[in-house]
């Protein structure tokens, strides 16, 4: 095989190196992230699945359909079941109102219970986790319970007609209670016990979940879309996106990101690979004209060229790939330390992307430098000056786009996450070219006039316009690049930390008995030292809007009606919300003097069509209550608050016996003190959010260390694009400075020479390089990541300084060789 | 010797387009090289014999006239059929070496055979470079070769594929004069051993003396040509 040898030969004399070296960069980075990626979104998948019990839960008010256990069980998708309901437990004379959760073998899917034997245990020695489900005839009750109805183990509890006895207390549980729909403490009880407790009569309001997981989520997915034309409107779909938001949302930026920085290092990658392409297609336009005066047509030499190429490619991606997984591998390995967290693997996807995006990247970097190759006629060899057609700089920059585009989608799969990088891209490089002209023309002007050393220096870079302007705009893409991506990092690590404030509630307090309201209010205030806020909370149905019965299809499009709510009534604005329509109470003027005020969440607001003015009625506990919309509230969920859709004046809801909700915020240091507190509210439920925010705060964590290593790869492709351009330079150079040694001008004189014109350059582009990035954020942060945008002044003076000098000394280390060696040297090396 | 010349060349003629009008490069020349011969193309700088030797094999097209090297109409092909025909039967030497740098003096010589699929390559090659004296710098990269060792290379390179016609422009064009005698001995000892036909440019009296034939070109026709 000629082509294989000649690839090898290539390889030995060194003129590879700079392509091969970027292209396994490229795949490096691209593959490090791809499967670093891949796998931290398996893990966190599988972290808030534990949450959820399952990957998807399909939620309804009676039992699945039977044969879909068999469909489930031929695509090989796991399943077990929980069936939740709420009933009065009795031990001995005491009794307690419950929410019974029966749980079938296999029950969690993801996941585990943490029980313990003593109620309210906090230390790790006490808590153990368990993989199964209680035995037949036993139930796990949790700490409220257990102390409200003085349970000790072994204790018998009487579920319905069944007698069980008390295994164990439940402290967390997987699928764990929502807050705004828990009743009464929780009883875990094995799913065979059921029939015997009579209690679930036709009827009865019962919670049937079906829970559904898969290692593949693309086999899971196409279960769940098999089901969803079988599933009827009391039957929905649960999975951790929609039961997180918050969470999805951190994620999507953070892949976003991660994916955003894959592609700009693959970019620098590319114009290195594309730097390196241009100077192997100079040296190779002779031997083509050589091998074609020997008798080889152009569809031999497109052969032989096709194959290096592909070799070269092939090799090279393999490579690429081997150092990405290892850099993954490190970074896991210490992300598992740091975090105690086991991570998942990678599946086969990411591996072969990687691998393909590197001959996608040849392709759109390389093979347009390389194309007219081929074409280059045989009388070149025996006329040096003949001039040969090459591709137009637009056609190589079409390619790259398109490149870069390919990539982009084919890793997110959004196309316009891709469309937006793509043509602020196309847009930066050609404004970055116009200024590098401009900028390059402004100082020929002024420093027309210099004279020695600058005048040498400037009469190069006159020499070259067109290829000083191509390094200046070089130099200018991998700074820019570089500055997006430190810019963005701190701005978006910056954005998380506010999205979760440091004070949000991490404890909810649901149930609480009126009576029992001022009491636990003034000790918390005592315990706590911060002033919490209890929710008078009544549960109710919205049934008619302006005395109309909403549509069935309102009723699919508006969760808020196909449940009980939560209503509230407050005084004064919660903290977390703004009015955006209407008054607040003491100055709102209501149409008549006996109608009740609401205020309605923007959200249901604008689905339901309401307008301020409008009558609401609702169904409290068989009672109604009817109220006139006054203002429109816009909510912040981020904030962790207890929000509600519905707020009322003061003192409307008293006549519905409401009970009180708080969150608080909690220091672990105080946990002791509220079991303490709860103790003596034995009806209070306590919901503890602490996990959920600690694995959100984890999971922040790991992606900004994966954000920071990608940045690290990002600025090895910065250093190497810097390279290549000097090193593409460097042959004209040898024979430049090998003549003027020749002529008799000093070492210094060269020397000063060089690094003034690198140092000019680096200069310009660091101009050019702020002024792209500034644009490139403000696009990235507006459409893309949707964060505020604001200039970054300080890097107007960093860039310009920080590639004055990094560019000099760059080209000063890279032209030392033709300093230091001999001018005779020089010369035959260059010939 | 076979009954077809080597080089029959009918009325040929090279007009460019410039900016200030046609430029007449070569009037019509007509000449005749039968196999085996040794041709020396002498003539001003300037007076077209580049642009002719790139006609005579086939790397150039000329504007009007017929070139047939061997039997094959050269002006009556398409640039993969030339190149069909200068696979094996045609061989270069240049005045500026024109080795690849990537490969070793070894693989330079080895690719035309390679190219032409030959299994020998290697022992073909390594045979040449030790004809040409240069047995102890096969590993070695052309910059790190004098003038003179490289076009030893090159003419190793010229002869190892066995062309029944060999093209030389100014070989000796870049060389002292001592190197440049060394280098033309070699050429004839192997264009005697090998019969093949030579073509060669040059200005340098020594060299066009040592061929059987002269041709003097002068604002592109031929004004005195010897032997014929
Ligand atoms: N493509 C072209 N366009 C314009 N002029 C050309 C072209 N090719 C050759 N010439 C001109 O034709 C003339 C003959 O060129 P050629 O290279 O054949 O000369 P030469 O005899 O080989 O000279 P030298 O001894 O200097 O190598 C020169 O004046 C050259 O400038
Ligand atoms: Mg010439």
């Amino acid at each position: 095989m000629l082509a294989a040898k000649l690839l090898i030969r290539h390889w030995r004399s060194g003129e590879l190196k700079l392509l091969s070296l970027s292209l396994i960069l490229a795949v490096t980075v691209l593959s490090a992230i791809a499967i670093f990626t891949n796998r931290l979104h398996a893990t966190l998948l599988i972290q808030s699945n534990a949450v959820l019990g399952a990957d998807t839960v399909i939620s309804g008010s009676h039992p699945r359909a039977a044969h879909w256990q068999i469909e489930a069980a031929e695509a090989g998708i796991k399943t077990t079941e929980s069936v939740q309901f709420s009933s009065v437990v009795y031990a001995g004379d005491a009794m307690q109102l419950a929410s019974i959760k029966a749980v079938a073998e296999g029950y969690p899917l993801r996941g585990t219970f943490e029980l313990s034997d003593q109620p309210f245990a906090l230390q790790a020695g006490d808590i153990q986790a368990v993989q199964g489900i209680p035995a037949r005839g036993e139930v796990w009750v949790d700490s409220r319970l257990f102390t409200a109805l003085q349970l000790t183990l072994g204790a018998k509890l009487a579920v319905g007609d069944a007698e069980l006895r008390v295994a164990h207390l439940v402290i967390r549980e997987p699928d764990g209670l929502n807050p705004l729909s828990a009743f009464g403490a929780r009883v875990v009880m094995n799913a065979l016990d059921l029939p015997q407790t009579q209690v679930l009569q036709p009827g009865s309001e019962v919670n049937y979940r079906w829970l559904l997981a898969h290692d593949d989520p693309q086999k899971l997915g196409a279960f769940v879309q098999h089901l969803k034309p079988q599933l009827d409107p009391h039957q929905k779909i649960i999975t951790v996106d929609n039961a997180q938001e918050r969470l999805g949302n951190t994620l999507e930026t953070a892949n976003k990101f991660l994916l955003l920085t894959a592609v700009i290092a693959v970019l620098l990658a590319g114009v290195a690979i594309a730097i390196a392409a241009k100077q192997f297609a100079d040296r190779h336009a002779n031997s083509v004209a050589l091998m074609k005066s020997l008798g080889a047509s152009a569809a031999r030499v497109r052969l032989l060229y096709g194959v290096q190429l592909l070799l070269l490619g092939s090799t090279a991606s393999g490579i690429g790939l081997a150092c990405g997984s290892l850099i993954q591998a490190a970074v896991v390995s210490a992300l598992q330390m740091a975090y105690q967290q086991p991570f998942v693997g990678a599946s086969l996807q990411p591996f072969v992307l990687s691998f393909m995006s590197g001959i996608l990247c040849l392709i759109g970097f390389a093979l347009p430098a390389l194309w007219f190759l081929p074409q280059v006629p045989p009388l070149k060899i025996l006329r040096q000056s003949l001039m040969l057609s090459r591709p137009q700089l637009w056609v190589q920059g079409l390619c790259a786009a398109l490149a870069v585009l390919g990539l982009v989608v084919v890793f997110s799969g959004d196309w316009r996450l891709a469309g937006v990088v793509t043509l602020a891209l196309l847009l930066v490089l050609a404004l970055a070219l116009l200024a590098a002209f401009g900028l390059l023309k402004l100082c020929q002007r002024w420093l027309a006039n210099a004279g020695g050393v600058w005048r040498l220096a400037l009469a190069s870079l006159h020499k070259k316009s067109n290829h000083s302007a191509m390094q200046i705009l070089v130099f200018a893409i991998a700074m820019m690049l570089l500055l997006t991506m430190s810019i963005l990092r701190n701005s978006l690590i910056d954005e998380w930390k506010l999205q979760i404030p440091k004070n949000a509630p991490n404890h909810y307090l649901i149930n609480i008995p009126a009576t029992d309201a001022p009491v636990l209010q003034q000790q918390l205030a005592q315990g706590l030292g911060q002033n919490s806020v209890l929710m008078p909370n009544v549960r109710g149905r919205l049934v008619t809007i302006n005395n109309v019965e909403p549509s069935e299809a309102t009723r699919a499009k508006e969760n808020a009606l196909q449940r009980e709510l939560n209503l509230t009534w407050s005084t004064t604005l919660p903290a977390s919300n703004t009015l955006v329509k209407g008054q607040w109470w003491t100055i709102w003027q209501r149409s008549a003097a006996d109608v009740a005020g609401v205020s309605v969440e923007e959200g249901v607001a604008k689905n339901l069509g309401l307008q301020l003015g409008d009558t609401l009625r609702f169904s409290i506990g068989g009672l109604t209550l009817t109220a006139e919309i006054a203002s429109v509230r816009q909510l912040n969920w981020q904030s962790m608050q207890l929000n509600y859709f519905f707020i009322f004046e003061p003192g409307v809801l008293d006549a519905y016996s409401p009970t009180y909700m708080s969150s608080i915020h909690l220091e672990a240091s105080n946990k002791a003190f509220l079991y303490q507190v709860l103790r003596e509210h034995p009806s209070i439920l306590l919901l503890e959010f602490e996990r959920i925010l600690n694995s959100i705060q984890v999971i922040m964590d790991q992606v900004a260390q994966g954000v920071q290593l990608v940045l690290y790869l990002t600025l090895l492709g910065g250093a190497l694009v810097l390279w290549a351009a000097v090193m593409s330079s460097l042959d004209t150079r040898k024979q430049e400075a090998g003549l003027l040694r020749a002529l008799g001008a000093g070492r210094r004189l060269i020397q000063g020479s060089v690094l003034i014109e690198f140092a000019l350059m680096g200069f310009l582009a660091g101009l050019v390089a702020i002024l792209g990035a500034e644009c490139l954020i403000f696009g990235l942060q507006k459409w893309v990541f949707k964060i505020p945008v604001q200039p970054h002044l300080v890097y107007w003076l960093i860039a310009p300084a920080c590639g004055g000098l990094g560019v000099a000394l760059l080209g000063y280390f890279g032209c030392r060789p033709i300093l230091t060696t001999p001018p005779i040297i020089v010369l035959r090396e260059a010939a | 010797m076979s009954l077809v010349p080597m080089l029959d060349v009918h009325a040929i003629t090279k007009i460019v387009p410039t900016q200030e009008g046609d430029l007449e490069i070569l009037r019509p020349i007509s000449l005749l090289i039968n196999a085996g011969e040794s041709v020396a193309i002498t003539g001003a700088s300037g007076s077209g014999k580049s642009t002719l030797l790139g006609i005579l094999a086939g790397l150039d097209t000329p504007t009007a006239g017929q070139v047939y090297l061997h039997g094959h109409c050269l002006t009556a092909l398409d640039e993969e059929g030339r190149a069909q025909v200068r696979a094996g039967n045609v061989g270069f030497i240049f005045q500026s070496f024109q080795l690849l740098p990537g490969l070793t003096a070894l693989e330079n010589v080895m690719l035309p055979l390679e190219l032409h699929g030959n299994k020998q390559a290697k022992t073909l090659a390594m045979n040449f470079l030790t004809h040409v004296g240069l047995e102890s710098r096969m590993q070695h990269y052309p910059p790190q070769l004098s003038g003179g060792e490289q076009q030893r290379v090159a003419i190793a390179r010229a002869f190892a594929s066995q062309p029944k016609i060999l093209f030389a422009d100014e070989p000796t064009g870049n060389l002292d004069s001592h190197t440049g005698n060394k280098i033309i001995d070699l050429l004839f000892a192997l264009n005697r051993e090998q019969g093949t036909t030579l073509v060669l440019i040059t200005h340098e009296e020594r060299l066009a003396a040592r061929c059987e034939r002269r041709i003097e070109l002068a604002a592109g026709a031929i004004v005195t040509s010897e032997g014929i």
